[in-house]
């Protein structure tokens, strides 16, 4: 099933060290369809200009195409507001600054989980640090989110941030039972949904969080451009943090006032290239049904996680119904390194370390794993060759 | 540039291989050239920073000679280390001074590894050239 797709991706016609390449390393980023890397290159060469203040042809180019990403986002996730950032890491400090610095005070509880990457913990750290703000975490025991511990922690919040789906682990977690007791106390919600848009279709307002955050590039759109879905009572309650072009409406040396849409938290020249880019890729996978690939791929993985336990393998990734095809792993012996580099000599791409998840890490006890995460263009083959190369690790380091 | 014999053959040896994944095991097969240095006495000061794995190194001068002890958690590491110390056991501190890292480049070695690692070996070799520095101040 993978291999027709592949030819949809440049990159799979390289060989890495002399052998085809098995890209496993998707959940840190996934590969770029032919039609992301055209609309990049056509932007370039021949839309290229800055957008919504010109009057000119190329402006005008230039500002629909940005826009449409814009458009496509609130479609696809049936949003109202949908302000585009960096990526899933600005995206969360936007929420912390713009709504955190001005909604929360001293004392306040908000609540993350030891489950959460880095970037929707140090954030939130930096907010105590300006505002003291009580931050409390929620255990993880066995792999699941301890969610007695939530039910108490609950009492008194005003911000629930968790993780959709661990980049770690793969783990789904089960967001609308949290959202749900969390719109019960009027705590608002944001969800880390990097991991969560590229597996599953969400509906923004049907989940009823009031942020929704991810990265265009681990959905095989373009990196550096990521959003933040907006609740409109939330969106109401929040205020630039970042000032300059684009986000006003007026200027004097009084005074500004500021643009009432998203614009306002878009200030300077924005990611206009990589928002072609990314419109090309939400055209590309509103064509993929991923409930099937979901499944399909959820099958290797789980295939691939029994294999490695027969090999002596600790997997930590329990590959639930719902949970992302993520295969994290560690050998008793082999240091993750030494076994991720001599994959790598086999063309295969796996990632190792910590993960920018140093809590979880703790948590299950190593100071790192090895994981093999699988995306739409990956198939049996590919598993099948992982599971051969990890064979030979075996063999080379007996 | 010319190199002393030890380095000369590592060199060499690793010129010869075509295989990455072969390059890797003759790396690690380098581990055993460690004089280990055990546990009890790792600490902060013989830590190697801003390596990724776990690294210590040791630095001694005994009868005007220089001889390294170290210690890793990942295997590539420990081949590194036992290619430092094929180029400076043994050694004049002046003659480890002299020495550049540009001998791993030449045998390409650092061309099998990441940045992170590669900068990791540069680090250890810079180690060693300050201890030695400090010690015959």
């Amino acid at each position: 099933m993978g291999d027709w797709m592949k030819q949809d991706f440049p990159i799979f016609s390289r060989e890495i060290n002399g052998r085809p390449l098995v890209y496993l390393d998707n959940a840190a980023t996934t590969q770029k369809p032919s039609c992301v890397i055209d609309a990049m290159s056509n932007y370039y060469s021949s839309s290229n200009a800055n957008v919504h203040r010109a009057v000119h042809t190329l402006a005008g180019e230039a500002t629909e195409g940005y826009e449409e990403c814009r458009k496509l986002l609130k479609s696809r996730y049936n949003c109202d507001y949908a302000v585009i950032t960096s990526g899933t890491t600005e995206a969360i400090n936007l929420a912390a600054r713009a709504w955190g610095e001005y909604n929360l005070r001293a004392g306040d509880a908000v609540i993350l989980t030891e489950m959460e990457h880095h970037s929707d913990i140090v954030p939130w750290q930096m907010l105590a640090e300006r505002i003291a703000i009580e931050l409390r975490f929620i255990p993880v025991e066995n792999g699941q989110l301890d969610m007695e511990a939530f039910d108490v922690a609950l009492e008194g919040a005003k911000l629930v941030c968790v993780v959709h789906t661990s980049n770690v682990l793969g783990i789904r977690n089960p967001v609308e039972e949290i959202i749900n007791k969390s719109k019960a106390v009027n705590a608002k919600v944001l969800i880390d949904a990097a991991q969560a848009v590229p597996h599953e279709l969400i509906d923004f307002k049907e989940l009823g969080a009031d942020f929704l955050a991810f990265s265009a590039h681990k959905m095989c759109g373009p990196t550096g451009i990521g959003a933040l879905l907006i609740s409109e009572d939330a969106f109401s309650e929040m205020k630039p943090f970042m000032g300059g072009g684009d986000m006003i409406e007026t200027v004097t040396l009084q005074g500004s006032t500021y643009q009432s849409n998203e614009h306002k938290f878009e200030a300077g020249t924005p990611r206009i290239a990589e928002g072609f880019g990314w419109a090309a890729a939400l055209e590309w996978i509103s064509k993929v049904d991923l409930e099937s690939h979901h499944t399909r791929l959820l099958e290797i993985a789980r295939d691939v996680s029994r294999q490695l336990k027969e090999k002596g393998m600790t997997v930590y990734s329990s590959l639930g119904s719902e949970d992302a095809a993520v295969v994290s792993f560690t050998h008793p012996t082999i240091h993750p390194e030494d076994f991720a580099r001599l994959l790598d000599a086999q063309g295969i791409a796996v990632r190792t370390g910590h993960h920018c998840a140093q809590p979880l890490m703790e948590r299950l006890g190593v100071n790192g794993t090895i994981r093999a995460s699988f995306y739409l263009y990956n198939d049996e083959s590919d598993a099948s060759i992982f599971l051969s190369g990890i064979d030979r690790v075996l063999e080379a380091m007996a | 540039m010319t190199w002393p014999d030890s380095i000369q053959e590592i060199i060499e040896e690793f010129q010869e291989i075509e295989d990455q994944f072969e390059r890797l095991e003759v790396l690690m097969d380098f581990s055993s050239e460690v004089d280990e240095l055990p546990v009890e006495e790792w600490n902060d000061s013989n830590l190697v920073k801003g390596c990724q794995s776990i690294a210590h190194i040791e630095v001694a001068i005994r009868d005007e000679k220089v001889w390294i002890k170290a210690a890793a958690d990942a295997k590539m590491v420990q081949g590194l280390q036992g290619i430092l110390s094929i180029a400076v056991n043994g050694s004049t501190p002046q003659t480890v001074l002299e020495l550049t890292p540009a001998f791993a480049e030449e045998a390409g070695i650092l061309v099998t590894l990441t940045p992170s690692r590669s900068n990791g070996f540069r680090t250890m070799f810079d180690m060693v050239q300050h201890r030695v520095k400090e010690a015959i101040k």
